[in-house]
């Protein structure tokens, strides 16, 4: 019949969130010993995995070259598993280059690239299983990999979704949440300044709406970013408790 | 932030597909009671002190009802009485998806702040949640959370209440979770069994629904009707194609015929023929059903006749079979017949109450009754009462609970009373209701967003409108309107044009959107005029006052300025907000009284030549593009001032000065709507009409043939050309009559939001394009077109669902469903009247028109009157006529006499008031004379035979 | 939302070694509290110091005036100069480092080595021994001659010479002990596991040699019977190495992989415990999880006992 309720009159969403909530976030850094830096983050049910290679020498096509900074190199797969109908192809598709054009945006507004004239830094995002905000998992995920890479960031990167339902916006919207109509804007964010690194919004909305959902989607970075700073904070006492010695 | 680590897998079936889905378990959803000690909740529903005094339960208590009792007994819920009770989110969401009209009542409830009913969110407490188990059906599961929370609640409250106690009371009907709930120790009662012990209110008893074990009583065990399917094979029938899925509509004069319109893609809509008791299989006006169409060779063609179910005969079988028997003998020849089906399977049931009264039982003490519904094309119904002597002539309201396969007519319960029947106020409500036209008076809250008196125009708001006060600006409107939303002015210019302005009441000044004032007029969508009652969408102050563009009143406008050359070509358009002194209201008979005296000069007559004069050449200029001029005889009935009875009845006049006005609001409509779509093509509100299909014009067609005339219908400019040379000699009330015919040929205008339809051509009006601007008292519409105006010059802002198609279009659709409804409610109202007006005239003798033949009746049109009626020939308790029917002609030979379409006769017309349900305006025939049939023109008073009998 | 197949194992002729995972223990940072003491640890977008007195270093930037760290990892402060120094980076090289490298390209007069460093550093042709004396010139045979040296994929031990501007090194193979590597094992680790130390090369007392590269390139070889000068770093033995030393080789590259999974330090004294250690299990089970901290653990261990 009628269509879910994303909202409850109580303020319950469909899996019980709070409409500013965030799912469960858990991460870990460092999870490849080849790669220079790595990072797994699952936000709920979305899960990804990001791997950093460099800065190292410009492969392929010498002209990339940029003589005053790095190259950043980004590409975003999903796993052909990661959706509920198996995937044909995992990257290369229109979506995949959008969003991989997006991280390449996102992450060249945080990293200092300006440190590594003539190299290149890859960034590789694989979703393992999507559950709404692909995006952002793969943009946190993948700070933590550049962080684990020990390439110098300005600030951490956190992305979070926002939407809108009945007047009220809701923040990291899950994959019945994104596919029930409605608004999506995804936003990257550099926390500690408040600057935004990636703002991205297909459908319509009201100009008055969108003051009030960035807002949420701002908060929900700055609440992502603690998260993640933790993660990172614990992981270097680990690594430093064990080589300190 | 609390979450648990908890997942839930659901399944969907279809395919093997899995949706994994999280789902958060809380410990922070409180429990809503007043004085809970455990709960941090900041705001509580469930009061502390309850009193309901119950036989079997003498302590206080909250109720806790499962799904079912929710869904059949909403109306003992919604009673006043019932307070405190707890609404679980499981049974919430089978309501929801079980029951749309049953969901939107239930949170009216909650909302309700007087009726402490409170949602618990159970699925997400840490404590309530419970997983399915394997084997356990969704059904069982629910019904198992739905007693973990009633335990839940009764543990909680033991602890958390420190000096009362309150208990939880289950509610459920289902046996084995009763029994399942006692065990563990909760208090269950049987809904029943618990409202009948309430002390207060015996009467709460009539209100409920029958439950399956009190069906198996009243129900004799023979078997009437076929079973129906089970829904998963309906829905693989529709999937294979062996069934068709359609709304069901009964046939409003014949209760053993139905048609079901098939949804098809784009044009590929049907209807299937369903005929007989046993075929339309307990199917109810409105219900979504599946069909299955029968072999070709059992296909029938649509009766003509007319056939209604008198009498309320419980061992009505053999009566029925005779029925259906003349059902087959009328069936027409071959090539009428029509796809015919069977209902072999309901989908989704549309029961809503119904108006109607009582039938009572022969049997004194009996509490079971019937039920007649007004709406004829409804059944009647099934209701147990005992309160059926005070019922007894009363206009009630009854919801159907249920039609069991061997009864002949569905169960349902007493749902209140309207008041007495035949009374004007009933009746007015009756009609009100069945139409659904809401009709309360204002809230306080909608009341609050109106502007405080006295209310003056302020500097602010000079400042940002242009001063239009010095125009000889006029309105004209017919007699006794007070809600004036419109004026006109004309001037000539320098330069030897005329500059003409429309003034429309600026509403959307006064209504800003989304405040409850706002949500209550789009809601209403459109006032509705009934006969010496108005329905007003805005709240009078507004209506009558404020926004009524009064003469020498300073009121706000939206004004539509054209610069206007001689030839009525537009040289110039601006819109912009004002603020006007209107000269003089007039009336359309003043106005014209006006430009016809050559002695008066002054400058609003002058103005109004002006405009008279271009308002012909637009009009010449709009028929020559194709413009249909139809008809459809409106009747006006002069109101005794002080019993409001109508004393007389005319057919409204129209005047050169109706269509003057009506010409410049065309003019204007059409500019605002280029205006907005160029402005916003994707969210413009327009009004479309939709050129009908060919064979709309079948009975035009076949009309215009027996008087030898062709009508083309290809265009619109041919149906006008066609209908403007149709003229009989000697005949000149045949050129109406035939344009009452086409306008019944045409299709219904209807609101649509520009982004989602590419179709925007008026049909009747020829214009490529048109909305309506002209009337932002009356029709919300309006208001949502001046906003988007406003917003397009600049004089206002936008907000979000302004620009938001989809709701844009939800909109228009309620809109349409409105107007169409107050267009109902308004013939409706005008045939009370009628039928008051012959109850005091008694026995009237008039002259009429036949509009269509039928089988076994002619339908006559009384000029006077601008009212219809049927001629009946058949009659139960005498042998009929000799009746032929000839199709082609469409004419119908009586006793050797024979009738054509537009035929004139004579008949005289009175007052039916044996049945008090439905009295009826009765017709006999006078002229021409036919030996048994017709009767003597009456001078008296005095009943006659039944021979013919009319509704009105 | 994920599709959820069930797998279907092929049974493979060789039994593969399956385990389920198991939960990851978190490092007690009670127990290595102390270890942490002094260390001033920050992450990216930390404010280090708003006091403009300090000189920025590698890995900080100034933000606002306010001296912000741009990695992960621990302060530094050299009298005015602060930096931060990541966990885990790539190879920073400076004069004198030993490195293990890859031959990437041949170019006009040098080679290209990848050396995981930012850039691929350079190895000019007037920096490497050519046969027949150090003080040969070079000459356009000798450019031509270049493939005979050294091919694409060669692996070279070297050291660094001096570093450009842009951060790529440049490097020599000058002497004896630097140049073209022969048959061995090389391991790829983080370049800030391995101790600066005044030699890289050892000759373990198990009958191997190792080459523990600056650069995180760890190369084992078995111990060349005779020093073969006369070839000048570009000969290549290709007599069959023995089981024995193969076997011990892999020992070792395991026992490397366990050290640098659990974030020893490597030198030759933490590569020779480790060694010691794992002698109890087999090579193979060196890398399952319990062994390997078992093994690290003793090490480690005795590593306390040798400072101690």
């Amino acid at each position: 019949m009628a269509g879910l309720e994303l909202l409850s009159d109580q303020g319950y969403r469909l899996d019980g969130r709070k409409a500013t909530e965030l799912r469960k976030v858990q991460a870990r850094m460092g999870v490849f010993a080849q790669a220079d830096g790595s990072a797994y983050i699952e936000q709920g049910n979305t899960k990804a995995l990001a791997v950093v290679y460099g800065p190292h020498e410009v492969r392929g096509s010498r002209s990339r070259t940029l003589n005053d900074r790095a190259v950043i190199n980004c590409q975003y797969s999903m796993a052909t598993f990661s959706t509920s109908e198996r995937k044909r192809r995992p990257h290369g598709d229109r979506k995949s280059t959008e969003m991989s054009l997006h991280l390449k945006q996102t992450f060249e507004a945080a990293v200092l690239t300006n440190l590594y004239p003539r190299s290149q830094i890859d960034i590789y995002v694989k979703i393992l299983q999507s559950d709404g905000g692909n995006y952002s998992a793969g943009v946190n995920a993948a700070t933590l990999a550049v962080i684990d890479a020990g390439i110098p960031l300005r600030d951490y990167v956190c992305a979070c979704t926002a939407g809108f339902v009945d007047e009220t916006p809701l923040t990291d919207l899950c994959h019945a949440e994104e596919s029930g109509g409605g608004t999506s804007l995804a936003m990257a964010l550099l926390p500690r300044g408040g600057h935004i690194a990636l703002l991205q919004m297909d459908a319509r909305l009201h100009q008055d709406h969108l003051e009030t959902l960035m807002e949420a989607a701002m908060t929900a970075c700055k609440s992502i970013s603690k998260v993640l700073d933790q993660v990172v904070r614990q992981h270097l006492q680990e690594v430093s408790a064990l080589t300190g010695e | 932030m609390l979450k648990s680590k908890t997942f839930v897998k659901k399944t969907r079936s279809g395919g093997v597909m899995k949706i994994v889905r999280e789902h958060y378990l809380r410990d922070d959803i409180w429990c809503g009671t007043e004085g809970c000690v455990e709960c941090k909740q900041e705001e509580t529903v469930l009061q502390k002190d309850v009193h309901i005094e119950s036989n079997l339960c003498s302590f206080p208590h909250y109720l806790l009802p499962d799904t079912n009792v929710v869904l059949s007994q909403i109306d003992i819920l919604e009673d006043p009485l019932i307070k405190n009770v707890i609404i679980l989110q499981t049974v919430l969401q089978e309501v929801r998806h079980r029951s749309a009209p049953i969901y939107k009542r239930l949170k009216d409830i909650l909302h309700d702040k007087e009726k402490h009913f409170y949602t618990f969110t159970n699925e997400h407490h840490r404590d309530t949640f419970i997983e399915r188990e394997p084997g356990e059906s969704a059904n069982d599961r629910n019904d198992r959370a739905i007693r973990v929370s009633a335990k839940w609640y009764s543990d909680h409250l033991k602890k958390a209440l420190s000096e009362e106690e309150i208990q939880i009371v289950l509610l459920t009907n289902d046996r084995g979770n009763k029994e399942k709930a006692v065990e563990s120790g909760l208090l269950t009662y049987k809904c029943e069994e618990y409202v009948k012990s309430l002390i207060a209110n015996p009467e709460l008893v009539d209100r409920l629904a029958l439950t399956d074990d009190d069906k198996n009583e009243i129900t004799s065990s023979k078997v009437l009707f076929p079973e129906h399917l089970p829904l998963s094979r309906i829905q693989a029938g529709i999937k294979s194609g062996a069934f068709q899925q359609g709304t069901f509509r009964a046939s409003r004069d014949n209760y053993l015929e139905a048609t079901v319109f098939v949804h098809g893609e784009g044009d590929q809509s049907t209807e299937v023929l369903i005929q007989g008791l046993q075929n339309l299989n307990r199917s109810v006006h409105q219900d979504l059903v599946a069909v299955e169409i029968l072999p070709q060779n059992q296909w029938v063609a649509p009766s003509s006749v007319v056939l209604q179910d008198e009498g309320p005969k419980e061992d009505d079988a053999t009566e029925e079979v005779e029925a259906e028997k003349t059902l087959k003998s009328a069936a027409g020849g071959a090539e009428s017949r029509k796809p015919t089906g069977r209902v072999v399977g309901i989908i989704k049931r549309n029961w809503r109450p119904f108006c109607g009264m009582l039938f009572l039982s022969q049997i004194k003490e009996a509490t079971r009754h019937l039920f007649t519904p007004a709406d004829r094309r409804i059944p009647r119904i099934r209701v147990e009462t005992r309160q059926a002597a005070t019922l007894a002539g009363q206009r009630i309201m009854v919801a159907i609970d249920g039609w069991p396969k061997h009864s002949r007519y569905p169960n349902g319960h007493f749902v209140r009373s309207l008041g007495c029947a035949g009374d004007k106020d009933t009746e007015t409500e009756v009609l009100l209701l069945e139409h659904d036209v809401p009709h309360q008076d204002f809230s306080q809250t909608v009341l609050s967003f109106l502007p405080k008196m006295p209310w003056s125009i302020t500097e602010e708001d000079m400042a940002v409108r242009e001063d239009l006060r010095h125009l000889t600006v006029c309105s004209v409107d017919p007699p006794g309107c007070t809600d004036i939303d419109d004026a006109l002015h004309c001037r000539d210019l320098p330069n030897g044009n005329q500059e003409v302005g429309v003034h429309i009441a600026d509403v959307s000044h006064f209504i800003r959107p989304g405040n409850a004032l706002d949500q209550e007029a789009a809601n209403r969508g459109t006032t509705v005029y009934l006969t010496g009652k108005r329905i007003d969408m805005v709240p009078e102050l507004l209506s009558s006052n404020l926004c009524s563009l009064r003469c020498n009143v300073e009121r706000l406008a939206f004004s539509c300025i054209w610069e206007i050359n001689d030839k009525a070509e537009i040289v110039k358009t601006r819109f912009t907000k004002s603020v006007i002194n209107s000269k003089a209201s007039l009336t359309y008979a003043e106005a014209q009284m006006r430009i016809d005296d050559t002695n008066m000069n002054d400058e609003i007559t002058k103005s109004l030549r002006g405009l008279n004069s271009l308002a012909k050449i637009l009009k010449r200029q709009r028929i020559e593009k194709g413009a249909l001029t139809l008809s459809s005889p409106e009747v006006r009935f002069h109101i005794d001032s002080e019993t409001h009875d109508p004393i007389d009845l005319q057919t409204k006049e129209l005047k050169e000065t109706n269509s003057m006005v009506e010409e410049f609001m065309l003019l204007a409509n059409i500019s605002v709507a280029q205006k907005i779509y160029d402005e916003f093509s994707e969210c413009a509100l327009l009004r479309k009409h939709p050129a009908p299909p060919p064979s709309n014009y079948d009975i035009l067609n076949t009309a215009a043939k027996s008087k030898d005339l062709v009508i083309h219908t290809d265009t619109a400019k041919a149906l006008a050309d066609s209908l403007d040379a149709a003229q009989v000699d000697g005949f000149p009330y045949f050129n109406t009559l035939l344009r009452i015919l086409a306008t019944r040929c045409m299709m219904q205008a209807v609101y649509f939001c520009s982004g989602m339809d590419s179709d925007f051509h008026h049909y009747g009006l020829a214009s490529p394009i048109y909305t309506h601007f002209t009337s932002p008292i009356r029709r919300y519409s309006d208001i949502i077109v001046h906003r988007l105006l406003a917003v397009a010059i600049g004089a206002d802002s936008t907000y979000p669902d302004l620009m938001d198609k989809h709701k844009q279009s939800a909109l228009c659709n309620n809109l349409n469903y409105r107007h169409k409804m107050a267009q109902y409610a308004q013939r409706a109202s005008v045939a009370f009247h009628t039928q008051l007006f012959f109850k005091n005239r008694g026995i009237m003798n008039e002259e009429g028109f036949i509009l269509f033949v039928r089988k076994n009746a002619i339908i006559i049109l009384i000029p006077k009157f601008g009212m219809e009626g049927t001629v009946f020939f058949e009659n139960k308790n005498k042998p009929s006529p000799k009746l032929t029917f000839n199709q082609e002609a469409t004419t119908l030979t009586v006793e050797g006499h024979t009738f054509n379409m537009f035929d004139k006769v004579k008949v005289t017309i009175s007052l039916d008031a044996s049945n008090i349900q439905h009295q009826k305006i009765r017709m006999s025939l006078v002229e021409p004379v036919i030996l048994g049939v017709s009767v003597a023109p009456s001078e008296d008073n005095q009943p006659k035979a039944k021979k013919a009998k009319l509704d009105g | 939302m994920t599709s959820n197949k069930s797998a279907v194992w092929k049974t493979v002729s060789m039994a593969a070694d399956m385990r389920l995972p198991t939960i990851r223990k978190q490092v007690s940072l009670s127990a290595s509290l102390s270890a942490l003491d002094g260390k001033d640890l920050v992450v990216p977008g930390d404010v280090i110091t708003s006091d403009t007195g300090f000189m920025r270093g590698h890995g900080t930037y100034m933000d606002e005036e306010k001296l912000t760290a741009s990695v992960a990892g621990e302060v530094e402060r050299v009298n005015k100069l602060i930096c931060v120094r990541p966990l885990k980076t790539r190879f920073n090289g400076e004069v004198g480092d030993v490195v293990v490298g890859r031959v990437t390209e041949v170019q006009q007069k040098r080679w290209k080595v990848e050396t995981n460093s930012r850039l691929d550093s350079v190895l000019l042709l007037s920096s490497v021994n050519l046969p027949g004396g150090e003080l040969r010139r070079r000459s356009a045979e000798d450019e031509l001659a270049m493939r005979d040296y050294l091919l694409e994929g060669d692996l070279i031990s070297a050291e660094v010479q001096s570093v450009f501007s842009d951060g790529a090194l440049s490097l020599h193979t000058r002497s004896l002990k630097y140049g073209k590597l022969g048959q061995g094992v090389l391991i790829q680790l983080s370049p800030s596991l391995i101790k600066r130390q005044k030699t890289h090369f050892h000759n373990l007392p198990c009958g191997t040699s190792i080459i523990l590269g600056n650069n995180g390139f760890v190369w084992l070889y078995p111990t060349p019977g005779h020093q073969d000068e006369e070839a000048g770093g570009y000969y290549t033995s290709l007599e069959p190495v023995s089981l024995s030393d193969r076997e011990v080789i892999s020992r070792l590259r395991n026992c490397l992989l366990a050290l640098s999974a659990h974030k020893v330090m490597l030198y030759d004294t933490s590569v020779l415990y480790c060694y010691e250690s794992s002698m109890p299990h087999q090579i193979k089970d060196i890398l399952k999880p319990e062994v390997m901290e078992e093994v690290v653990m003793v090490t480690r261990q005795k590593l306390m006992e040798q400072e101690g």
